[in-house]
């Protein structure tokens, strides 16, 4: 989840009157977790489906309206103007279609709102605009740009000064030299033309998705500014801009329109959308009876607006919101203005029988007959490690079953025998007193129609005088005494086990398992200093069986 | 009253009742008995009250390079008064007799008024007949001497010297018998045996901490009118993403988050209807180009609700309460909070009625029933339930509120395409969390370590 850090002094000064108590109380009923405080300063996480939550002014647009500040819905004032356009050149289709964009002007841009821009924009970047892929943002100097616009593409020799530089670089190298152009410049492929925005004069104003030029870089003198999101889809597009122009509304600027034409693109709705939902589900769902009186007041304390028609209520949603998709979101709205901490849990009788699964059950029966023949219960990881599993334990790893990319060298591979896992643990506990017995049962994965799952149960005796007689007679009475299954040893070889100690354990003449004396030479690379035997059996073949 | 003594005790007494006032090595030698049996029979008489042990410190000290050089050589001072005993010298020969001795034992003389200074010549003035610390040097010599036969007065000016004088302390143990044991027949001792005695720890076989706690909150659930349903671990992308409306490139969908298994794909991921209406819903509402190929990567399940969802899907309950608890993954960096592959449970209830406020009932019973009665709730979001809220509980121990399972009510993107026509609501969460504070842990991984110390020592909880 993403985190912001925040000052109490600053939003105190946006949300109006408040205390700083007050502030740290309701942030968590925005669905604010608050990570640490000092002074001043508060770093806070925020769900990733809230972008307007990335700026201080999108967290006291929420505040207001949870402390009954202000409340209802954020409207976007956009004056419409002619005097700046973008037209859009059909070379674009092919590989990022779609611009949109907004001016804002006459704001204050201090230090500490370009830092808040920018949080926003990478959030923005990252999640919905799923890291610069499906959608991005520039944000620049509108002083510093002759409109009309034009979005086209060029080629990869195109060049310009680009941010953070002075000196003109090429497409090419700033794909290759420059951390973003190393990050995103996959998202363009290896396509000739690459997108371009360029102004009048034909100066490059934005290299989407990756870079925008130096001469337009924000500044503390800023005052006017331009906002270009470009795309693959419109909607999505437009989504972004609609949250970075209410942040701007609220910071202050005054914003006008931007015409926009050309292959498919158009300019930018911005528009409210309206949802019905209907009084009875948000009743039925909360587990509440309120009239549409206390419903509007509580979607309005959640910054939406809403009337009520007969026993419906028509709530209007701003663009910025696109989070709602329908009627059960507003249930959460209302739940959020109400207050969570206004719910009183309830506990009605249940009208079911529970019941523990059967696999459970006789999961559970083994292991009460394990410990009563004195064996401890060890749990290890399903997903372990090739050393584990074949190296130390000489078995046959042609079937191997591996995860991509883990980020653990000792969780690679999902075992198909649980006998290795407590050879492991027994080497982990050689300074431990004898004996140690230890048992386990748990899943183990073959290759087959994709995958199969089964569930399997070893055990493991380890001590001066262990040996193979002692094993079988536990496996024998663990079974016998738990479930009435009679099993036999047939003469087998294992390069696990000894030759001449190991068998198969069969079932009506059906294998189901092995048993012996763990190879001496196993227990030598595992420093194991007293004899070892063990036993492993599938229980999906023999006691799970229907 | 008799008591009875073990052979060992017998055997110190007895040689305590000749020689009252022994040293451990002492009584070695008396009883041939061997140092760890002196050492435990000591202990247990003393536990007894039969012997009493008094420890005690002495000093020996011995001469250091500079404290023989002066038992051989006399003094600096002493050699410089030893000069001037035939009459006033010149401070240049001296020097050259003396060497870097003659700086401390001119200012020392001087100091003392042994001698007195006129131009250029020394001459000896008042020395005493035996100067400090000539006392011990002769003492000690080249041996080895006990500190309180030296006078400390006469010891303390050489103590101040470097390498003078090396001081050892050595402790002893006197053991001695206390009245008790002297009046006590050992006669009386005959058969039967100690039976106020510590004796050896034996380990109880038993089941793994972690999952009694698991049946612990198994059993909850069930107490709760939930039935369990298991599931495979191994699971389509379909089943454990695109069912439960996450889109296909959601970051949570990443190789750096979800584990993939290597090659393998899903042949049937579900029904022909299933795949159109969830492939629908996610093209309408995510706006992308939805890719069976994608749906088809197996995984490691990233958590029970994949399971559940399945269930809900093939069976269509009108009312139902359901559980699945079990072995989760993430693509994690393991830490002492973090785990690979942990534990999780979900509880689900489907019906007409069900709604936030019974979800959030049946989670505060779910908590009292495991010992937790402070708790609150916060709104969190979750992208397959809507509206989402995770319960924060407060731990005494750690003095804070700590953030415990998650719940929701599944949303109709979720439901519809699987033809789930009820409300859903769901809850649940890690398990071994909730293990750690049972038992006390500060570190996950020591619930798969298997470390027979832990395992054979932990205290059951109740």
């Amino acid at each position: 989840m993403p985190v912001i850090e925040l000052s109490y002094s600053r939003l105190q000064k946006l949300i109006g009157k408040v205390t700083k108590k007050q502030i740290s109380d309701s942030l968590p009923f925005l669905g604010l977790d608050i990570e640490s405080e000092d002074k001043d300063l508060i770093r806070i996480e925020y769900s990733p489906n809230r972008p307007d939550y990335s700026t201080d002014y999108g967290i006291a647009l929420g505040m207001q309206g949870l402390l009954g500040i202000k409340t209802g819905m954020v409207k976007l004032n956009v004056k419409k103007s002619h005097n700046y356009q973008i037209s859009v050149n059909s070379s674009v289709t092919k590989i990022r279609p779609f611009v949109t964009g907004i001016i804002a002007k006459n704001g204050k841009v201090d230090d500490k709102t370009i830092k808040q821009l920018m949080t926003m924009q990478e959030d923005l970047h990252f999640g919905i605009g799923r890291k610069r892929k499906k959608s991005s943002i520039g944000i620049h100097d509108l002083d510093k740009i002759s409109f009309p616009l034009v979005y086209t593409t060029t080629t990869r020799n195109h060049k310009f000064i680009p941010l953070n530089s002075e000196k003109e670089t090429t497409i090419s190298e700033i794909l290759v030299n420059t951390d973003v152009g190393k990050d995103y410049g996959s998202i363009l492929g290896q396509s000739s033309q690459v997108p371009i925005i360029l102004d009048d004069n034909e100066n490059t104003v934005s290299f989407p998705p990756i870079i925008n030029a130096a001469v337009t870089t924000v500044t503390t003198k800023t005052k006017n500014l331009f906002v270009e999101v470009t795309g693959i889809n419109k909607e999505d597009a437009e989504d972004m801009l609609a949250v970075v122009a209410t942040i701007l509304q609220s910071a202050g600027f005054i914003l006008e329109s931007i015409k926009i034409t050309g292959a498919k693109n158009s300019s930018p709705k911005l528009e409210q959308r309206k949802i019905t939902v209907s009084t009875s589900l948000i009743n039925q769902i909360l587990g509440l009876n309120l009239n549409s009186s206390k419903i509007i007041s509580s979607l309005k304390k959640s910054r939406l607006d809403a009337i009520s028609k007969g026993t419906n209520i028509i709530c209007t949603i701003p663009a910025y919101r696109f989070d709602i998709f329908g009627p059960l979101d507003l249930v959460e709205e209302v739940a959020l203005g109400y207050g969570i901490q206004n719910l009183e849990p309830i506990l009605s009788p249940s009208q079911t029988i529970g019941k523990i699964n059967p696999v459970s059950l006789k999961l559970k029966s083994l292991d009460q007959t394990m410990i009563g023949l004195g064996f401890l219960e060890a749990l290890n990881s399903s997903l372990t490690s090739k050393r584990v599993l074949y190296d130390m334990t000489n078995r046959d790893s042609t079937k191997i079953i591996s995860v991509l990319d883990s980020k653990s060298r000792e969780h690679t591979i999902l075992r198909d025998s649980i006998l290795p896992g407590l050879l492991e643990n027994l080497s982990k506990n050689i300074h431990e007193s004898y004996p140690q017995k230890m048992f386990e049962t748990g899943t183990v994965f073959a290759t087959e129609n994709p995958i199969s799952e089964k569930i399997n149960f070893s055990g493991i005796s380890a001590h001066k005088d262990a040996n193979f007689t002692e094993i079988k007679s536990i496996i024998q009475s663990a079974l016998n005494i738990g479930f009435g299954i009679k099993v036999e040893t047939k003469t087998a070889t294992n390069s696990t086990f000894e030759d001449g100690y190991c068998a198969s354990i069969v079932l009506n003449n059906i294998p189901i398992g092995i048993i012996g004396k763990i190879d001496s030479k196993i227990i030598e690379n595992y420093k194991i200093r007293v004899p070892v035997v063990g036993f492993e059996i599938s229980l999906s073949d023999s006691v799970l069986k229907n | 009253m008799s008591q009875v003594f073990h052979e060992i005790e017998k055997k110190i007494i007895a040689s305590l009742r000749d020689n009252p006032k022994q040293s451990p090595e002492s009584l070695e030698k008396s009883t041939q008995l061997s140092p760890d049996q002196i050492r435990r029979g000591i202990e247990w008489l003393k536990l007894k009250n039969l012997a009493i042990v008094t420890e005690s410190k002495s000093s020996i000290l011995s001469l250091g390079k500079n404290g023989v050089e002066s038992f051989t050589k006399g003094l600096p001072e002493r050699r410089l008064l030893d000069l001037l005993k035939t009459g006033p010298r010149k401070l240049s020969d001296l020097q050259k007799e003396l060497g870097f001795v003659f700086g401390p034992s001119m200012g020392l003389a001087r100091k003392n008024n042994w001698v007195e200074v006129s131009l250029d010549e020394i001459s000896i003035k008042d020395p005493p007949s035996e100067l400090l610390g000539e006392k011990t040097l002769k003492l000690i010599g080249n041996e080895k001497l006990s500190k309180d036969k030296i006078d400390d007065d006469d010891l303390s000016g050489l103590l101040k010297r470097p390498d003078f004088i090396i001081e050892d302390v050595i402790k002893t143990k006197e053991i001695s018998l206390s009245d008790l044991a002297k009046s006590i027949k050992l006669s009386d001792s005959v058969g039967g045996i100690d039976v106020e005695a510590n004796v050896p720890e034996v380990f109880v076989a038993r089941t793994h901490p972690l999952k009694d706690t698991i049946d612990e909150i198994r059993e909850i659930f069930v107490t709760l009118g939930f039935s369990e349903i298991l599931g495979n671990m191994t699971q389509s992308s379909f089943w454990n993403f695109d069912a439960l409306f996450t889109p296909q490139d959601h970051p949570a969908r990443e190789l750096q988050d979800t584990f993939y298994l290597d090659r393998i794909n899903a042949k049937k991921i579900g029904t022909p209807e299933q795949i159109r209406k969830v492939s629908e819903s996610h093209k309408k509402n995510w706006r992308y180009q939805w890719d069976i190929n994608e749906a088809r990567k197996m995984v490691l399940r990233t958590h029970t609700t994949c399971v559940t969802i399945k269930h809900l899907a093939e069976n269509k309950p009108d009312e139902a309460r359901i559980f699945s608890l079990g072995r989760v993954f993430r693509n994690e960096k393991v830490s002492y909070k973090h785990l690979v592959e942990f534990n999780q449970i979900e509880g689900i209830v489907v019906g007409k009625d069900a709604s936030l406020r019974n979800l959030m009932g049946i989670q505060r019973e779910f908590y009292k029933r495991i010992g937790i009665t402070k708790i609150k709730f916060w709104p969190t979001f979750f992208p397959y339930t809507e509206p989402s809220l995770q319960t924060m509980v407060y731990n005494e121990k750690l003095g804070k509120w700590i953030e415990l399972f998650g719940m929701g009510i599944f949303r109709p993107e979720v439901t519809k395409p699987l033809g789930i026509t009820q409300p859903v609501l769901a809850w649940g969460g890690g398990i071994e969390r909730i293990a750690m504070l049972k038992y006390d842990l500060g570190d996950v991984r020591e619930f798969y370590n298997n470390n027979l110390g832990w395992l054979r020592s932990a205290i059951k909880c109740q």
